[in-house]
């Protein structure tokens, strides 16, 4: 977190700058089936990030050494193009992706059915095309409906959603101002139905109480995003018997 | 995905292209429905989307400032780079930039360049000391053919549309880039025998050779490329020249529709 104290980040009335209540989360819209190379695809706004998903598989294994005899591999990679921050991205991984691409993996693989698949791989591409704040979280949103369309089984829709401490106050959904000026950020995917987490990342200063709130109001956001990916899915399975 | 064993492609692309028939229904040099939408990312100075049948890209500009070549102390640059990331098809794999897609940057980037639309002096801030550099980063989600014309098109309708930030960089107002020109690339692949003009996946794939055109505005030829393996005589060149004049003015048409909306 920058940390820096001393911006101030809410208004006279309590509301944030760009006018939300603390428990608002920015306008999400769901669209699957975008990409006709892939199996499943998914794009995903969340306020002003733009997060594209595809799905290819499960297929065979390659190389065998990461093939597993009892299970399917999720081989996840998250990129930010290059236009899609205020200052261009050079091209290629880098570590915080590579970070993002294994822990969103790891959530996957809780999520998804993967002993139904053993010795394959399925592969989630997510692409951030525009970068305001969150992107982990609409890329594994993005993941989840990709994965939904491609019709892979999975125990629960994960959701990605944050919340965080601006001005000592928990908010649900930090933009970029708020991420960068705020003091603390907690992305996480959650699974609305069974009441599960799957990815959970911290940076910050949060006391106990501010953590449980923090989380309350993902959960509460999750299920927002749930409705939307679901009436997403059921809009394009209409599509498809029309 | 299950795709037609290749040979067994070849044979039927051969079969169709003997009674002049292509294999989803199209006439030989018609295009498939193209699609352009222009300011669709956030942080971009200027950008692109551009779908060609289920071929999807997107492009994205951006500028930095730098010190010009000491031999050119007045000049900008320009760079265009294309990526065919792991997204965008079942074939491409991770890892450092493939031959394939230097390729497809490199002429995309040509056809830009060489036709003229930039005035490298116009991106002068002071002499010999900043000049602007535009960088152009090509994006494919989806390959289902074709993916050259769909990366030239988005590339030159996102520089037709890019705002420099000079205001960000503190160097005075933000201003439209001016751009002279539409250059437009028009792709023919060997498929069965003969060029066909705008290439799908299947026709990539049991096909052979590809040509490359870029026109600009005046029909000038910028840019040319050859691909893979094979041969072509002057009078096939002939003649997917004189379409791809046509072609590329109707491509130039739906650049300078979006620009009016």
């Amino acid at each position: 977190m920058g940390g820096y104290g001393d911006v101030q980040l809410l208004r006279e009335d309590g509301k944030r700058l760009d006018g939300r209540a603390l428990d608002e989360m920015r306008p999400v819209s769901i669209e699957v089936g975008v990409l006709p190379a892939a199996q499943g695809s998914a794009m995903v706004t969340h306020g002003l990030n733009v997060a594209v998903a595809a799905v290819y598989g499960p297929m065979e294994a390659h190389p065998r050494k990461i093939q597993r005899q009892d299970r399917a591999v999720i081989d996840v990679r998250y990129n930010m193009a290059p236009f899609s921050t205020s200052d261009r991205i050079r091209p290629g991984f880098n570590r915080r992706s590579q970070e993002i691409s294994k822990v969103t993996a790891e959530a996957l693989e809780s999520v998804v059915l993967v002993e139904l698949y053993p010795r394959s791989k399925i592969r989630v591409e997510i692409e951030i095309l525009a970068a305001e704040a969150g992107t982990r979280c609409a890329g594994i949103t993005a993941a989840t409906a990709a994965l939904a369309d491609a019709g892979i089984p999975m125990r629960d829709l994960m959701i990605g959603v944050a919340s965080g401490k601006i001005e000592n106050i928990v908010v649900l959904d930090l933009d970029k101002a708020e991420d960068n000026y705020g003091q603390a950020d907690l992305p996480a995917g959650i699974l609305p139905n069974t009441g599960e987490i799957a990815f959970l990342q911290m940076d910050g200063d949060l006391s106990p109480d501010e953590f449980n709130l923090a989380m309350e109001y993902n959960f509460k956001a999750a299920r927002e995003i749930h409705d939307i990916m679901v009436n997403a899915l059921k809009q394009k399975q209409q599509r498809g018997e029309a | 995905m299950v795709e037609l064993v290749p040979s067994l492609l070849r044979q039927e692309l051969g079969r169709l292209a003997a009674v002049d028939e292509r294999l989803d229904g199209r006439g030989r040099w018609e295009g498939r429905g193209v699609t352009l939408e222009t300011n669709c990312l956030y942080n971009a100075e200027g950008s692109a989307k551009v779908t060609i049948g289920g071929t999807i890209v997107y492009a994205g500009v951006k500028f930095e400032i730098r010190a010009p070549w000491p031999d050119r102390p007045t000049q900008g640059s320009l760079m265009c780079g294309a990526e065919l990331r792991p997204v965008a098809h079942v074939k491409y794999e991770p890892g450092p930039p493939s031959p394939e897609s230097i390729e497809l940057g490199r002429v995309v980037d040509r056809g830009i360049r060489e036709s003229g639309c930039i005035d490298m002096d116009d991106l002068c801030i002071v002499p010999g000391e900043k000049v602007w550099g535009i960088m152009i980063d090509i994006h494919v989600l989806s390959d289902q053919g074709n993916i050259f014309d769909a990366c030239g098109l988005a590339a030159i309708a996102a520089l037709r549309t890019a705002i420099v930030p000079a205001q960000r960089f503190d160097v005075g107002e933000d201003y439209t880039l001016k751009v002279n020109g539409t250059p437009i690339m028009a792709s023919f692949t060997r498929v069965g025998g003969r060029f066909i003009y705008d290439p799908s996946e299947q026709e990539e794939l049991g096909g052979d050779e590809r040509i490359h055109i870029t026109l600009g505005d005046e029909g000038h030829v910028h840019s040319l490329q050859k691909g893979l393996k094979g041969v072509f005589t002057p009078a096939e060149f002939a003649e997917i020249f004189e379409v791809a004049q046509q072609r590329c003015a109707e491509l130039r048409n739906l650049v300078a529709e979006q620009e009016g909306n």
